[in-house]
């Protein structure tokens, strides 16, 4: 919770920053680089290493911002968490910083999981009613899933709206043995 | 007392070999003599003055004292004798005081008895009644859960047997219903 907390105050820092400079989208798919970088097991267990010292970790973390050859302003936002010691919450500021960028673009994410690859046009149909009821414009992901045997599952700021057959069947299923 | 008694007796015993003489020469004397008889006349006044003199009251006292003791007997015996039957009276009066008390515990230990033997007989028939509505209680959830148990069994299988026709048939025609179904659903949600 307090790291979620931290999360935010970074996210909202940085979020500031790039509305003045205009780069919200830019610094935003730089700092989700960054974080899935750091994320990954063996940097992680290397930055959080208690026999890696603070300048080292600092040295550390502006060479792997260096190295994704990210925007000035990203390294410097890097080499602030690194020397607060906050490198392990860099996943958690972009979720963070995707969250409330998608709230000021009045944008919303869901997950849609068909039973088979759905058509474009499908994709846009659905994407279409789920605007109309956040009345905010939805970026999708989709997924497969062959379990769900036909119909679609939509996930849409932590709400579910299932669609599918396999959900159907489960309820006769409880309708029967009730 | 007692000297007078005893020389009562030495003189009695003293006398008593004269008269044993007097017995024998009689016998050689076959005719009598007025001075003999005169002779025993006057001992034998003597022998019994002396023993009426000395012996007396003795003899008198030992005899009064031994009324006197057989009276007090006598007494004691009837004090013992009233108190034998007083005792016996009251030992009477506490054996029907304790046959009345044996017939009133006797009717009483009935009355218990009867009165055990009714509510253990309650109490039986209500462990009875008991055990048949929980025989009844236990019978009619086993029975629900062997239904429920053959429901779930059968919604299972028939689940299954629908999926597997369902994945067998399914087209994408089918697929575009259902998204038009939950698009409509989206529809109903985006009116609310």
């Amino acid at each position: 919770m307090r790291s979620s907390k931290v999360a935010k105050r970074y996210a909202r820092a940085l979020l500031g920053l790039a509305s003045d400079h205009d780069q919200l989208e830019a610094w935003g798919v730089e700092l989700e680089r960054l974080a899935r970088i750091v994320d990954a097991p063996e940097i992680a267990m290397h930055l959080e290493s208690a026999e890696l010292s603070q300048v080292a970790r600092l040295e550390t973390l502006s060479k792997i911002a260096e190295k994704l050859d990210l925007s000035f302003p990203l390294r410097s936002f890097a080499v602030v968490v690194a020397r607060h010691g906050r490198a392990a919450d860099l996943t958690a500021m972009a979720e963070a910083y995707r969250k409330m960028l998608d709230d000021l673009m009045g944008r919303a994410r869901a997950t849609l999981t068909f039973s088979r690859q759905p058509s474009d046009e499908e994709t846009a149909q659905i994407s279409t009613h789920l605007e109309a009821i956040t009345k905010k414009k939805i970026i999708p992901t989709i997924k497969v899933d062959d379990s769900l045997i036909g119909g679609v599952v939509v996930e849409l700021e932590g709400k579910i709206y299932d669609g599918s057959l396999a959900n159907r069947l489960a309820e006769a299923q409880r309708r029967l043995s009730a | 007392m007692k000297l007078k008694a005893a020389i009562a007796t030495a003189l009695s015993v003293g006398l008593f070999p004269a008269l044993a003489f007097c017995a024998e020469n009689s016998a050689a004397t076959e005719t009598g003599s007025w001075f003999a008889l005169l002779f025993y006349v006057i001992n034998f006044s003597l022998f019994l003055m002396i023993i009426v003199r000395y012996a007396g009251p003795a003899i008198k006292g030992f005899f009064r004292d031994r009324a006197v003791g057989i009276r007090q007997n006598m007494q004691r015996a009837d004090s013992a004798l009233l108190q034998a039957q007083e005792r016996a009276s009251r030992a009477a009066e506490q054996m029907s005081r304790l046959d009345a008390e044996k017939a009133r515990i006797a009717s009483e230990m009935t009355d218990e008895t009867v009165y055990q033997v009714g509510r253990i007989y309650d109490m039986a028939r209500e462990a009875v009644a008991r055990l048949k509505r929980d025989t009844e209680l236990t019978s009619a959830a086993l029975r629900e859960s062997g239904r429920r148990h053959v429901r779930e069994a059968m919604a299972l299988a028939a689940g299954e047997i629908a999926r597997e026709l369902i994945v067998r048939n399914f087209e994408s025609s089918d697929q575009s219903r259902l998204l038009e179904q939950f698009t409509a659903k989206l529809n109903q949600e985006a009116g609310r």
